[in-house]
């Protein structure tokens, strides 16, 4: 579905990560897991087009969508959830979500997909008139996530979606990313949360330092290895 | 003393109207992608020949100039827009050398072309005096020029709340890469709000030139004024322009009125550094397209 290839990217002169290959399959559910620095979120902006690659290349649907602006990936699907800090600070949270609509195919269900992210999370709705800037962390993730979900995604990259959450939050957030993967949506988290993380996960990438220490399907994962290279234990 | 008073904010208040409508395109140009059009005055002075030129010439009303004179107008903004599209370095400064320049070539484009005589309209139904609860007078003309200043600002708001071109707009002068990430398409939401800011002038240079009189020194003074305008508004606020430039022309009229009219931009000048010291965003700062 997804495919990445000896991709290399960083900022300026600095690279942040080298030759990776990565491939996240579709109707499944791949996180990403490392600690801060690893490139994680650098590798998201890479396949949304945010960042231009220093070499290598992007599949979408096995083809190379490299030569395709942004907006050009997220009319196929590819739909990224940054961190909650790239929201549109002085609109309202409502005319957040409103953007949210803007590909062609989710601007039908404009009114409906506002509602279930309302019903998600009622802290919106109670909040849909206050400037965004001015939000909790936990409630810009929210409405991260809501103004995302807005996108109609079909392939679905989020970004630390657990970051400012209370456990609460986050077991609730999880449960709707457990619900996205039971309707067949392709999910790829980058999370520093691994035990949350790794519940609802298919396949597992571990980064470290701009590489991948680790790729492993699921079952196969043991905790307990996993965090001995987490931390570097070997 | 309390007639002329009123009569003097009566006459600022129709003629901010008609400023707002000259602002608004630099403002709206500005939020979008930080881009300051110094041409935009010479652009709503084209608009003002060409409805000279169709009255003059084919003997209409100057009114019916206005589809000419927006696809004359809008096409020389989007002109404008590709030119400051290939600016491959420090677009934010570098397109002020590139749009004054414009701006320069237009005035002397006018002047070749039309000469450097004074014209004003000489349909006599823009003259005609409107009197308002026996006391207040204007002329039709300037009662029409605010009209259609207040509600293309109006019409302009709207827009840009309710429409996926106004949003994409907004939402690019919030957050470039949020935007993109909504999908929006950078390149299509400044070049609609170009084609956007062309229509406004348009619309202020047919105003322009029922109001008043056209020859081609003016377009730059009109940049000025709406460059000043914008500043006061805090770069880029929609609500910011109206209240920036009735501001600004009811300080002129008083000015005019009570001491002489000479002094009148010296006045304006003088609250614009005012309120600058006091607010340094602007009265609505920090606020982009809203």
């Amino acid at each position: 579905m997804l495919e990445v290839m000896n991709l290399s990217a960083g900022y300026g002169a600095m690279e942040v990560f080298w030759d990776l290959s990565l491939k996240f399959e579709g109707g499944k559910t791949t996180t990403i897991v490392g600690p801060n620095g690893a490139g994680k979120s650098t590798l998201l902006k890479t396949i949304m087009g945010l960042i231009t690659p220093m070499s290598g290349d992007v599949l979408l649907r096995n083809e190379s969508c490299l030569n395709a602006e942004t907006w050009q990936r997220i009319n196929e699907g590819l739909v990224l959830i940054p961190e909650g800090r790239l929201l549109f600070g002085d609109l309202s949270v409502e005319e957040n979500l409103i953007m949210g609509a803007y590909p062609k195919n989710s601007r039908k269900s404009l009114e409906n997909n506002k509602e279930n992210v309302f019903n998600l999370f009622p802290r919106l709705k109670e909040r849909r008139n206050q400037i965004s800037s001015t939000l909790s962390g936990g409630e810009a993730q929210m409405l991260a996530i809501g103004r995302g979900l807005m996108e109609e995604p079909k392939i679905c990259l989020i970004d630390e979606p657990s970051l400012g959450l209370s456990p609460v939050m986050t077991h609730e957030i999880f449960s709707i990313f457990r619900e996205l993967k039971e309707d067949k949506l392709t999910i790829v988290l980058v999370e520093q949360n691994t035990n949350q993380a790794l519940k609802i996960a298919d396949h597992v990438y571990l980064m470290q330092a701009g590489r991948v220490a680790l790729s492993e399907k699921r079952e196969n994962i043991d905790l307990k290895k996993l965090e001995d290279f987490y931390f570097a234990r070997n | 003393m309390l007639e002329l008073t009123l009569q003097a904010i009566y006459t600022g208040l129709l003629s901010g109207g008609f400023y707002a409508l000259v602002a608004v395109g630099l403002a709206l140009i500005f939020g979008t992608m930080k881009v300051i059009n110094l041409a935009h005055g010479e652009l709503v002075l084209l608009a003002a020949y060409v409805a000279y030129a169709t009255e003059s010439k084919l003997g209409l009303n100057p009114l019916l100039a206005l589809p000419i004179a927006m696809a004359v107008v809008v096409s020389a903004a989007l002109l404008t827009y590709f030119l400051t599209n290939h600016i491959k370095k420090d677009r934010e400064l570098n397109s002020l050398i590139l749009t004054f320049g414009l701006g320069i070539i237009l005035t002397n484009s006018l002047l070749m072309v039309f000469s450097a005589n004074i014209y004003s309209t000489s349909t006599e139904w823009f003259f005609e005096g409107v009197v308002i609860g026996d006391t207040l007078f204007s002329m039709r003309s300037e009662l029409l020029a605010f009209v259609v200043g207040v509600l293309s600002l109006g019409g302009l708001y709207w827009w840009l709340n309710h429409t996926w071109h106004g949003r994409a707009i907004r939402a690019v002068s919030s957050n470039l890469d949020a935007a993109k990430l909504m999908g929006m398409n950078p390149k299509q939401a400044e070049m609609w709000s170009w084609g956007v800011a062309g229509i406004l002038a348009t619309l202020a240079g047919c105003m322009l030139y029922t109001t008043s009189v056209i020859h081609p020194p003016i377009g730059h003074g009109l940049t000025i004024k709406a460059f000043i305008i914008t500043v006061l508004a805090g770069m880029g606020s929609i609500p910011g322009v109206l209240v920036g430039a009735f501001l600004i022309a009811i300080i002129e009229s008083l000015t005019a009125t009570f001491f002489q009219s000479s002094l009148s931009e010296l006045a304006s000048m003088g609250i614009f550094l005012v309120v600058l010291i006091v607010l340094p965003s602007g009265l609505f700062g920090n606020k982009r397209i809203h």
